[in-house]
Order: structure tokens, then C-alpha cells, then sequence
């Protein structure tokens, strides 16, 4: 047992932190320090900064081009660009539909698709959900039907993130109406400018345009863009979905953005009252012990070991975390988190003409808090509810 | 960064294990407890036994009869004997006591007690508590004064885990006395060495809640040798109350995997339960407001079990970041104790508060081990007062 990392984690830790720090754009950090609103550009320019390097599919093995790194270096560079303030890559292509291509596609597709993830060049999107599936995925109703060397694909699906900005969708959707739910689903890769796609958007309580509706009407779709088998896309699916797990507990993110909650409690001056600071000491503990968590499944991953037990977990208390910060963030500001100025929330907002400092009080810092506030009530719904995850953590535990 | 157990530490789990599940069963613990009537629980056998396993020199040097083990081969011990509900003042001797010997005392004192604890034939646990302090070490009210070569002490400890007092077994104190300064200043507290059969020494045992047994200690005009002086200086470079918080985290890190022991097992009991006891012609197991409360009772299990790893791995770190981590992990295990505990009970229904069932045997000494060391709202409090030494550290 060690907690420390060996000289070699440090050295590589050393090396991402300068490539890191030399090419983050100053602009794009400064935009993620303070939650003020990403652009396509933001995100997108990030991602090709990534992908020149070899970078952009940090978890991907060599022989499809990634920089094939265990468990402990992705850890460390996902957490270096975190604290570095990288906006977090969007992990519809290199993080999700990539593994299934790479694990379940043909030589052709890892040819054509898999370079422009891995350059950032395309920006994919997912159409798991569909209006009243929730979180039971495998009820599945977008059809797919074969005719000759296509699909004709109908239906719709929703909570699309940032689908908006998609050149490409994958997609469960149904082959086979007969049967179990799960046995009739297949895995489809949908060009988003072929005729039939619409895309509309879905705005949240925080007033941003972050969601899509995606309809699929008479959508044509050449068979060779199926991945796998028809009929056993659900394997895939629950593959994926493993692959999101893990991902989804972020708690590098959580660590930048308590000491972020800490600028903010000293600047409204709460940071050294005794109640609201107790409240940051309990979620350091709390993020401290997340940390841990991870690194105990990171360590298990690296030797060779499953910590399924384990990381069913970081997907509840990741969420949960983070839905503290932004709420805590937001009761700091107090009064000051209760002005809506949605133009705010941008790089480069010049407020002076209305407010004195760009907002009432002067108090610029609070623009974004109550709407990242609202915004992150999604993260214990999302990526199965959080209520589905402890179905699942009893399932192991009561059979 | 490796979270791993070697194979020795491994065969040590499994050889303590093995006695626990051999001679340690819950109907044995009863009787221990039944036997000790007023006194509380004791038991000489068992405290043999875990000499005979070698456990009471666990952290001894290999020159005065130890295994020379670390910090993680405590952990695993605790873990087991917390899994087992073992009822012995084993991390107060064999850990907190042992530590203050092994690191801060003289050669010729540590020859003279540490083989003999090794082999069960001495004790020696620290006597700290004092009426007001709650869990602050540096309220000291109990005195020293220097008389010749020897120092008198006066004062009363509170909770001292003590042993038979008559099973032939030397036993003996390490009590933090105000040599000078006011009563919490941290500066002019000192350790002495008090035997127990010494002039003006009182032991009067009394049971704890969790069947054990610990003593309130009354020193008048006490006789006692001194063990670290109150000020650092030459051959110490720490103070007795620098000393008091290096075996107080030892003795934290050593509570968080009891608890992380004795959770596990009170889950895996209460998921027997579930799936055998049977309400409206089902398994209780099969409602899902009850399942959802084992998937968090896991949840607090594993948070519990990954800051007692780091608890434990902290141990060797510089002493800031040492007694931050210790203080961030008893928030945590206090969270989790509770929560772990309280479901229990609620998921048994009534067998869960009956004395015959060990449910809530569990629930008790996870509750004592809450109330030692420091309680949730103390460390926090610690925690809370370490965050600046943070503030840019992620940055």
C-alpha cells in the first residue's frame, strides 16, 4: 500500500502539467475559473488542441492511435487539465462511442471514424434517451427498418447534449419488436445533416439552450454505418455505459471548484463564519474521500483487477458532490445570487454602462451561481438516476 | 500509489482472522462481558491469545521482542478484531502505548516495558481524559512537580483502559501532567510513567457501553518517573503534548479500521436479514425503500474504508498534513459509524435493539468508538480550522 505516487507517475504528471499550462489558451481557462458560458469554439478549440497532440482520445490504447496509458496516467492528466481550468472534453466521441467502434466495429469504420474523433474534428452527440424512456434505456421505440443496403430510421430522441453543434449521432434504436425489450436494439452511427434530421432545442431552467430534441423522420442510413450485430446493441450499450460511469464522478473538476468555493466565501465575506465554514469542511472531507474512492478503483484497474463494487458508487456521490458545490457557491453569494443577468455569464460582458463593477452590488462573481446551481439538478438524473444506481449497488449486495 | 495488501499482510489477515472466527465468537464475548459484572469486560485469555499471535509486540522493535510492523499491518489487525467485535484494550497498548515507547522515550525504559508487553506480562495505555477537556488535549489540570530524581503527580484521568487488577500483570500509565503554563496551554505538559500499584494511585474500573471496561484514575501525591519533558530539548526533540497527538492519530487511524471492520460485518448481517426475515409473504429484501438504504449503508462502508486507508498512510506523513488527514478521516468514519449503525437497527426492527442479538452489539461499540479520539463535530472543527493551509494547493 502506497499512497504516493512513484517517480515516474511525478515525472509524467510533471510533463502534462507543462504541455498543459503552455497550451491552454488563457482565454478558455479564464472562461472555466469562473463559469462563465463555453462556446462551440471554446470547446471545440480545445478539443483540437488535444487531438493535434495525440491527446484528444487520452484513454484510447496505441494501436488506434491513442498514447495507450494505464489507469493512474489518464487519472493524472484528466486531473491536471482540471486544475489547470480545461473545459471538460465532450465525451460523446472520444470517451463513449470510440470504445464501441474500437470494440465492436469493423477495420472500415475504425478508419473512418476514428481519426476525426481523435482530431476533435467531429463533434458526435448521443441519442440514448427517448421522450418517457427515463432512465429505463431499453425501452427503446426509434425504428430502424432494413430495406436493401439501408435503414430507414423514425423516431425521436431527447436530452441530446449539445446536440445542437452534432455532426454525427449514435443512437440505440429498434430492429426487432419482438422478444425481451433489451434483445431487439441495435447500435446505428447517424450522419446529422441527412435529410429528415431535426434538431430542436430543449431550454433548462437556467435559461440556456445546453439540451436538443432530435427527430428522425424517414431518416435514410447506409447498413455499413451499423456497429456490431443488429439486434445486440444493448451489449453495447451497457459497455458504454461503464466507460460513463467513471468518467461521470469527476472529481478532479470538484477539487478546482472548491477552492473555487473558497474564493467566493472569502470575497462574501462567510468564509470565516463558523456555520457556512463547516459546510466547506464537509464537503473537503467529502471530496477528499471521493478522491480516494477513485484512486482505490484507478489501483485495482491498473493491476489487472475489477472494482465494479466500487465504482457503482462514484457515479451517486460524484453527483451528489457536485450539486453541493454550485449549491454552497450559491448560498455564499446569498442576496447576490438572486439577479438574472444572462449576458453576465459571458467572457468580455461590458456592464458597466448599467451597473457600477457590471452588476448590482458589483458583485460579478455572483453572475453564474444560481444558474449553475440550477443547471446541475441534472447530474443525479442523468446517465441513470441516481436512484437506478442504488437499484443496481443493492442488486450486487441482496441479489 | 497502490492500494494493495503483500502477500505477508495478507497471511496476517488471515491468521487473525482464523483465532477471531476460532475463539472469538459472539457467545464468548457475552460471557466476558457477563463475567465482568461491575468491572466491565476483561478477559486475561484473550489478551494472552493476542500475545501468543505475536499482535501485542505488532509494533515493537524486532530487539525488544516485536514484529517491527507499520502502521498498515495495524490497519489490517484493527480491521479484524473490529470485523470479530474483539473486546480488548488492544489499539490503547499495543498501538497508542507501544508508539509513545518505540518514539519518544529512552533506551533503558523501552527495554524495560516493551518486551514484557510483547509477551502479555506488562500493560501500558495512556491516561489522558480529564472532566472539561472533551477532546482536547492540551486542557491538562492533573500537576507534576519535581521532587529529586522523581516527580509527584496530582489530578484525576477519566477512561483509562486498564485490564485484571490482580492477574500478575504489570500495568502502568502514561498520564499527560502540567509541569507549567496555564490549563490549556500546549506548552508545559509532560508524560509520566505512573504504575498502577504505586502510593496514591486509584483504580476504580467501571464497565463501558460497549461491554468493556476502562477505570477512573485518581493520583494524590502519586509517585511517577517522567517519560517526555514538557518542553522539547536535546534528546526529545517534541513535547509531551506534540507526543499525546503523534499516539492520539495513531490511535485514531487504528479506531477508523476497527470501524471499517465491525461495518462490514454489521452490513453483511443485516443483508442476511433482509433476505431471510419475511413480511407480507415476501422477503423484506425485496422492498425497494429497504434496499435503497443497504445501497447507502455501502456507500458509507466504502467512504469509511477508503479514508481509513488514508488515515493509516498519513501516519508517516509531516505532522500538519498528518493531523489534518486524521481529523478529515474522523469526520468521515463519524458520518458513516452513525449512519451505518442507526440503519441497522431500523432495518432489523425490534431483534436489532435486544441485547441477545449481536446487531446492536455492533451498533454500541462503533458509538464508543465515535465518542474516543474526538467526535464528528470536534474534527470538523479541526478541519475547518486547517483549510487555509489548502487554499491554493489545487490551484
Amino acid at each position: 500500500m502506497d499512497l504516493n505516487f512513484t517517480p515516474e507517475e511525478q515525472a509524467f504528471r510533471d510533463e502534462v502539467r507543462a504541455w498543459v499550462r503552455a497550451n491552454l489558451p488563457a482565454h478558455i481557462s479564464h472562461k472555466v475559473h469562473n463559469a462563465l458560458r463555453l462556446e462551440k469554439a471554446d470547446q471545440q478549440g480545445w478539443a483540437r488542441i488535444l487531438g493535434a497532440k495525440g491527446w484528444h482520445g487520452w484513454a484510447w490504447p496505441k494501436e488506434f492511435g491513442g498514447p495507450g496509458w494505464n489507469a493512474v496516467q489518464r487519472h493524472i492528466f484528466e486531473e491536471e487539465c482540471a486544475l489547470a481550468g480545461a473545459p471538460r472534453v465532450v465525451p460523446f466521441g472520444p470517451v463513449m462511442v470510440a470504445p464501441v467502434i474500437m470494440a465492436f466495429g469493423t477495420p472500415e469504420q475504425h478508419q473512418r471514424f476514428l481519426p476525426g474523433i481523435m482530431s476533435g474534428d467531429v463533434w458526435w452527440s448521443q441519442g440514448y434517451s427517448e421522450p418517457g424512456s427515463g432512465s429505463d434505456l431499453a425501452s427503446v421505440k426509434t425504428r430502424a427498418e432494413r430495406q436493401g443496403d439501408r435503414y430507414i430510421v423514425n423516431g425521436q430522441k431527447t436530452w441530446t447534449t449539445l446536440g445542437q453543434h452534432g455532426d454525427w449521432i449514435f443512437c440505440l434504436v429498434r430492429t426487432n419488436f419482438e422478444g425481451k425489450p433489451q434483445a431487439g436494439i441495435s447500435f446505428l452511427l447517424i450522419d446529422m445533416t441527412s435529410p429528415g434530421v431535426t434538431v430542436r432545442p430543449i431550454i433548462t431552467i437556467d435559461g440556456e439552450h445546453e439540451v436538443n430534441e432530435v427527430f428522425f423522420d424517414n431518416v435514410e442510413v447506409p447498413v455499413e454505418n451499423l456497429v456490431g450485430q443488429e439486434n445486440q446493441g444493448w451489449t453495447y450499450a451497457k459497455y458504454l455505459l461503464a466507460h460513463e460511469r467513471t468518467n461521470i464522478a469527476d472529481v478532479n473538476r470538484a477539487k478546482r471548484e472548491l477552492e473555487r468555493l473558497k474564493r467566493i466565501a472569502v470575497l462574501e465575506g462567510v468564509y470565516d463564519d463558523a456555520r457556512f465554514r463547516d459546510q466547506i469542511a464537509l464537503l473537503e472531507v467529502d471530496i477528499v474521500a471521493l478522491e480516494m474512492m477513485v484512486l482505490r478503483v484507478l489501483s485495482a484497474e491498473k493491476g489487472g483487477k475489477s472494482a465494479l463494487e466500487v465504482a457503482g458508487l462514484l457515479k451517486i456521490r460524484g453527483s451528489e458532490i457536485q450539486q453541493r458545490y454550485t449549491e454552497l457557491m450559491m448560498l455564499a453569494a446569498g442576496p447576490y445570487a438572486v439577479p438574472f443577468l444572462f449576458e453576465a455569464m459571458e467572457a468580455g460582458w461590458q456592464g458597466d454602462q448599467y451597473f457600477a463593477g457590471g452588476f448590482p452590488g458589483g458583485a460579478l462573481h455572483a453572475a453564474p451561481l444560481a444558474a449553475n446551481y440550477f443547471n446541475n439538478r441534472k447530474t443525479t438524473i442523468y446517465g441513470g438516476s441516481n436512484e437506478v444506481q442504488r437499484n443496481i449497488v443493492a442488486q450486487t449486495l441482496l441479489g | 500509489m497502490d492500494f494493495d495488501f503483500n502477500d505477508d499482510q495478507a497471511q496476517l489477515r488471515d491468521a487473525v482472522r482464523k483465532w477471531v472466527s476460532k475463539d472469538f465468537d459472539f457467545e464468548r464475548r457475552r460471557g466476558i462481558v457477563k463475567a465482568g459484572g461491575q468491572q466491565g469486560g476483561y478477559s486475561k485469555e484473550v489478551w494472552q491469545s493476542l500475545a501468543d499471535l505475536g499482535l501485542l509486540g505488532l509494533a515493537a522493535p524486532g530487539d525488544h521482542g516485536g514484529m517491527d510492523m507499520g502502521p498498515v499491518e495495524a490497519m489490517v489487525v484493527m480491521e479484524e478484531l473490529g470485523r470479530g467485535l474483539v473486546l480488548a484494550p488492544y489499539a490503547a497498548v499495543a498501538l497508542m502505548g507501544v508508539a509513545v515507547l518505540r518514539d519518544h522515550v529512552p533506551a533503558a525504559v523501552q527495554a524495560q516495558w516493551l518486551p514484557r508487553i510483547a509477551e502479555g506480562r506488562a500493560r501500558l495505555a495512556l491516561a489522558y481524559q480529564e472532566r472539561k477537556a472533551r477532546y482536547r488535549l492540551d486542557h491538562v489540570t492533573t500537576t507534576a512537580q519535581a521532587q529529586g530524581e522523581t516527580w509527584v503527580l496530582n489530578g484525576s484521568k477519566s477512561l483509562v483502559p486498564v485490564g485484571d487488577l490482580d492477574d500478575g500483570v504489570a500495568e502502568a500509565y502514561i498520564v499527560s501532567a502540567r509541569v507549567t503554563g496555564a490549563v490549556d496551554d500546549h506548552a508545559g505538559i509532560g508524560l509520566f510513567l505512573v504504575e498502577r500499584g504505586a502510593p496514591g494511585v486509584r483504580v476504580q474500573p467501571h464497565p463501558t457501553q460497549d461491554g468493556s471496561r476502562a477505570a477512573e484514575v485518581t493520583l494524590t501525591e502519586a509517585a511517577s518517573t517522567l517519560l517526555v519533558p514538557a518542553l522539547s530539548q536535546g534528546a526529545h526533540p517534541l513535547g509531551g503534548h506534540a507526543v499525546l497527538e503523534h499516539a492520539t492519530d495513531i490511535g485514531l487511524a487504528a479506531l477508523c479500521a476497527e470501524a471499517v471492520g465491525a461495518m462490514e460485518q454489521l452490513l453483511a448481517i443485516t443483508v442476511d436479514y433482509l433476505n431471510t426475515r419475511k413480511q407480507f409473504g415476501v422477503v423484506i429484501g425485496s422492498f425497494q425503500a429497504l434496499r435503497h438504504r443497504v445501497a447507502d449503508m455501502k456507500m458509507q462502508l466504502e467512504l469509511a474504508r477508503s479514508m481509513s486507508y488514508y488515515a493509516t498512510l498519513k501516519l508517516t506523513a509531516p505532522v500538519t498534513e498528518r493531523r489534518r488527514a486524521l481529523s478529515q478521516a474522523k469526520v468521515q468514519l463519524g458520518q458513516s459509524m452513525r449512519f451505518v449503525g442507526q440503519q441497522a437497527i431500523q432495518l432489523h426492527g425490534g431483534i436489532g435493539v435486544t441485547d441477545e442479538y449481536s446487531a446492536g452489539h455492533y451498533v454500541k461499540r462503533l458509538t464508543t468508538i465515535e465518542l474516543t479520539l474526538g467526535d464528528t463535530l470536534h474534527h470538523l472543527g479541526e478541519v475547518a480550522a486547517r483549510m487555509e493551509d489548502t487554499a491554493g494547493v489545487f490551484a
